[in-house]
């Protein structure tokens, strides 16, 4: 057996294992003193106490179950490590931005909806696409029938990112598009639209999730195998860096890992990792770490089980700063902040007994906020049935401004900070995560353990034993295998109509017969030379191309004939 | 009783599912799930992975000749894609495959699905056993026409 | 079923329909449907001979699917007809599997019209079972050139590939050490071509040094066995490995030898499998009516000499 090298995981793990207290007294003596005594009178019978991450928990935590350090552990808010909160006076200086991902049918479909968010107070928009848009194909492919406008918004060219836009203020708002396999060629869209409306490229703020490293792991929303599609990312962080600053060209996302099933200790590892990955990509293709981690952001899911949530944020900050300071050596202040957006979870939704869905979102909303998100999503109560009402949407818009404005909940910074079980859980899920960064280095790396599938049967694994505890009822779900109605009283819910298809593929022809088609072909030919060659960077070429208004498939076909199309291996 | 005859019928040939997800869709946790949650109740599962076209969905179905043709889709386009399934099937005159869907779908598109043969269409939160048995009654249906031709 | 049903599956095996061949590999696979799966091997047995059979073995992980989508896809563009059967493994527990990846193939084989079929192995030891020889007399009088038949890769059907199988190729990987080192022993009677896949990688050069080595001093008659290196993604080593494929497969079939070594396993196996049919369907018969099993319990007699007991008082008529 030869004698590996320790890994700076290796050399956290027992730094974290010296700082622990040795003993338990407080809790032991409790125990005997007076909770067993009590069991045996009242005839408690043991159950098991634990949750998504599988670690057990005890009945109570006390100050011994801290690390001998705990204060300077903790830490204060604005200061290394960030554990509680990543800026001095969180919401009271800036409030979290409420977010609300939104996108169906038409352009002009989202963008009325747009427009009444905004009206009802939402702060910052997001944009969702439709399935042909995620996967690079137009309106008018034979695949896409069907599928127009259902999930998200469809975007075929320029034409419909301006339609998308219409109205509003790009210097004002910043823009979240949820994109990520042709997320290169939305960037361009957005940039080639602010330049339409004279708004200098330094002014305008969004972000696009371009976390191609997730999509193989769990959104399965890819077209390209991974080197290729690691490249248009590098292109974008170089040429964002330079060219448009206040872009985050990447939101590194955990929410799909979790909703695919993961625990959240897995979710916050595994978008870790990826994010370590990225800083490997960026100081590779030459850039100083220090001149675009600042730019990196990040995408958490906010589940229900609330302690869980609110620990895994407090860990991630933590970590984050503490690896890009120590292994990575970043200097800038603004390197070490894990800013995130958090969305509500999908999955904890029930088509069953749907207004429930109302108090899920709340707690889980409830979680972020005290977790110390910049930025947030709450889902919608007919989700579980299709895309959100009008009525719905508001309802869970209003969700955030109550907590906001009525509850007192923002007012002190991290006041969960400083309780036992709080932060022995911090410290706990972040010991889980350096277990499982060295395990992933030791595979050879997060790209490596995409590719031999590690990371996607620790999912599916996790996925199934959950299923396997609610057929035994061990673990509960309102509704549905506790509580539940016989007749369900049906829903209203949003209809997106066959127009929608229709007025887009008529559309797309009407625009490929009146563009200049001889720039377009051009454009498309510069953009493969510039692909063939690796060193150079692809985004000006896209640019010109989505300027010329060649659609979205034309330009990822060229990506199809270079790269190929990846195929997954089957994990079940 | 039921059961009892089903079981006789697959005792030396199990249920043969084929799971698919026949549109632009990369949610497959519960997919996944299945074709374990299948396995282990004792069934072939074959899972015809991502985007695959209805046209190799069918022809996967027919090669393997399985009993069950199991679509799911969360994306919303399941009144058209699921049709295309059957659309294929029926023009190829195939009557002893058995079609089942499961997804986000509306209680309303419910009788469209099963007019054309698409039956179950199973929400996400639906108990296993439920899916199961359901998939193993119309496997029956198929597996009675197949062999007693 | 009815004889019509049979004689249109029988007609339809002919004409290469593929929904008659898939309806009678089901029929072969279902072992109470035994009296028909026996007319339609008595029915298409005359037919059969025509078709290579090429058996691909090795490691889970290791790229079988994709180089049999690659030779489908090589082997189809010389106009050669082409089906794949992938063998594999049921749970001991449920019964059930997880069949076939075909994913990494599935485009090669829509694309060129290559039949697939899945088929969960249930035979007796863990070996080939009978359907599989079934399934491939099925496809090989269907009008297929070329037969190629996956095992999982665990365990005995791996070697017994190499009974049904004109040509087997095993297929290892580069690092592969222990692997090599623990086939050494039988490593001639495992297959008659060696492919050593994803040369791209570090330890493939070394990989396949030593199998060279290792092979160098054992004959299969003629045949010299090979050691390719392939790169499945750019098909890089294809040509040769095709070419080695072909030879092998002309001298297996022109072999009197080779033949009637094959013809002789298939009937020791479909032997052995009527025989153990019969004893299933009779044990419980012969041992409820012999009350051996409470002498066994009753510490009267052993499990050999109450079997020898119960078979020779039940001379079993096939």
């Amino acid at each position: 057996m030869e004698k590996r090298e320790e890994t700076y995981w290796d050399s956290k793990l027992k730094e974290i294992q010296s700082k622990k207290s040795a003993e338990n007294k407080a809790y032991s003596e409790w125990k005997s003193r007076t909770l067993e005594p009590w069991n045996r009178k009242t005839g408690y019978s043991e159950k098991e106490y634990t949750n998504s991450s599988s670690i057990d928990l005890k009945e109570v935590y006390t100050v011994e179950d801290l690390p001998k350090d705990h204060s300077k552990q903790i830490g204060m808010p604005g200061e290394y490590p960030y554990t509680r909160g990543i800026y001095p006076n969180m919401y009271r200086g800036r409030q979290w931005t409420m977010r609300m991902f939104s996108g169906f049918g038409t352009p002009e479909d989202t963008n009325r909806r747009l427009k009444y968010l905004i009206e009802h107070g939402e702060s910052g928009l997001s944009i969702a696409f439709d399935m042909p848009t995620l996967y690079g194909f137009d309106a008018d492919n034979p695949r896409s029938d069907g599928e127009i406008g259902r999930c998200g918004v469809n975007v075929s060219s320029l034409q419909d990112m301006e339609e998308i836009l219409e109205g509003i203020d790009l210097s004002k708002v910043s823009t979240s598009m949820t994109i990520n396999a042709p997320a290169a060629v939305v960037t361009a869209m957005y940039i080639a639209v602010a330049k339409k409306k004279m708004i200098p490229l330094d002014r305008i703020a969004g972000t696009v999730q371009a976390d191609i490293l997730k999509e193989y792991i769990a959104q399965k929303e890819w077209i390209y195998p991974p080197e290729a599609h690691i490249r248009l990312i590098r292109d974008m962080m170089v040429y964002c860096t330079e060219n448009v600053p206040k872009w985050n060209y990447i939101s590194i996302s955990g929410y799909h890992i979790r909703e695919a099933g993961s625990s959240a200790v897995q979710e916050l590892a595994f978008t870790l990792a990826d994010g370590f990955y990225y800083v490997d990509m960026g100081i590779k293709s030459g850039l100083k770490v220090d001149d675009f981690a600042p730019r990196l952001s990040f995408f958490f899911n906010s589940s229900i089980n609330f302690f869980e949530e609110v620990a895994k944020m407090r860990a991630a900050r933590r970590i984050w700063a503490t690896v890009l300071r120590e292994k990575y050596g970043a200097k800038k202040e603004r390197s070490l902040l894990l800013r995130f957006h958090t969305q509500t979870s999908g999955y904890t939704l029930t088509w069953q007994q749907p207004l429930n869905n109302i108090v899920r979102t709340t707690v889980e909303a409830m979680a972020a906020i005290l977790g110390g998100t910049q930025s947030l999503h709450t889902n919608s109560y007919d989700e579980a049935w299709a895309l959100p009402s009008e009525e719905a949407v508001k309802i869970a818009l209003r969700t955030q401004q109550i907590l906001a404005d009525e509850t007192g909940i923002p007012d002190v910074i991290d006041p969960l900070g400083g309780s036992y079980y709080v932060e022995w859980l911090t410290d706990r899920m972040e010991e889980e995560a350096y277990r499982y960064f060295d395990t992933i280095e030791k595979l050879g790396g997060i790209l490596e353990s995409v590719k031999k599938g590690f990371i996607q049967k620790e999912i599916a694994g996790t996925s199934y034993r959950r299923q396997m505890r609610l057929e035994q009822g061990k673990e509960i779900m309102v509704g549905v295998n506790r509580y539940e109605e016989k007749d369900e009283k049906p829903i209203s819910t949003l209809k997106i109509s066959h127009k929608a298809q229709v007025d887009q593929i008529n559309k797309l022809k009407k625009l490929k017969e009146t563009r200049n088609n001889l720039a377009v072909k051009k454009a498309l030919q510069d953009l493969e030379k510039a692909l063939r060659n690796p060193d150079e960077n692809s985004m000006p070429y896209i640019i010109r191309a989505v300027e010329a208004y060649a659609t979205l498939e034309e330009i990822s076909n060229v990506g199809r004939n270079i790269f190929g199309e990846w195929k997954e291996p089957v994990i079940v | 009783m039921e059961n009892g005859k089903n079981r006789l019928l697959f005792k030396d040939k199990p249920v043969k599912v084929l799971l698919a997800k026949p549109g632009i869709d990369g949610h497959d946790r519960g997919i996944l799930v299945l074709a374990k949650a299948f396995r282990d109740a004792g069934m072939e599962v074959l899972y015809a992975g991502l985007l695959p076209t209805p046209e190799s969905v069918v022809e996967t179905a027919v090669n393997e000749d399985v009993d069950v043709v199991a679509l799911s889709l969360l994306n919303g386009a399941h009144l058209t894609v699921f049709r295309k399934v059957a659309d294929i099937m029926k023009s190829k005159g195939i009557d002893d495959i058995a079609l089942v869907g499961g997804g986000t779908i509306p209680d309303e598109d419910k009788p469209e699905l099963e007019a054309i043969g698409v039956t179950g269409n199973y929400g996400p939160g639906t108990p296993l056993s439920v899916i199961i048995d359901h998939v193993t009654t119309r496997a029956a249906e198929a597996r009675k026409k197949k062999i007693s031709r | 079923m009815s004889p019509l049903e049979l004689k249109s599956i029988l007609e339809g095996i002919e004409r290469s329909d593929t929904r008659s061949v898939a309806r009678a590999i089901s029929i072969v696979e279902t072992p109470s449907m035994h009296l028909e799966r026996n007319l339609i091997i008595k029915g298409i047995y005359h037919k059969t001979g025509h078709a290579g059979i090429i058996g691909i073995t090795g490691p889970p992980g290791i790229g079988k699917s994709t180089m049999i989508g690659n030779l489908c896809k090589m082997l189809s563009s010389e106009n050669f007809k082409v089906s794949v059967l992938a063998v594999d493994a049921s749970s001991p527990f449920s019964g059930g599997s997880l069949l076939g990846n075909r994913i990494r193939m599935q485009e090669n084989l829509s694309r060129y019209g290559v039949f697939m079929r899945s088929l969960a192995n249930r035979g007796l030891n863990g070996g080939l079972s009978r359907a599989v020889w079934d399934a491939v007399d099925i496809l090989d009088a269907a009008g297929n050139d070329f037969i190629i038949v996956e095992t999982v890769g665990a365990g005995q059907a791996d070697l017994d590939i190499v009974n049904l199988a004109d040509t087997v190729i095993v297929v290892l990987g580069p690092g592969l050490g222990d692997q090599i080192q623990a086939i050494k022993a039988g490593i001639m009677e495992i297959g008659h071509i060696f492919v050593v896949n994803k040369i791209d990688r570090d330890g493939s050069f070394i990989a396949i040094k030593d199998l060279e080595e290792t092979l160098a001093f054992t004959t299969q008659g003629d045949w010299k066995i090979p050691v390719y290196g392939t790169n499945s993604l750019t098909t890089e080593g294809y040509g040769d490995l095709i070419n080695g494929i072909k030879n092998h497969t002309t001298l297996a079939k022109s072999s009197p030898e080779f033949r009637r070594k094959r013809y002789r396993e298939e009937m020791r196996i479909v032997m052995q499998d009527e025989v153990s049919r019969i004893i299933n369907r009779k044990f419980n018969e012969m041992i409820l009516n012999n009350g051996e099993i409470d002498s066994l319990l009753e510490s009267k007699t052993d499990p050999y000499s109450a079997a020898r007991k119960i078979l020779k008082g039940n001379s079993v008529k096939l």
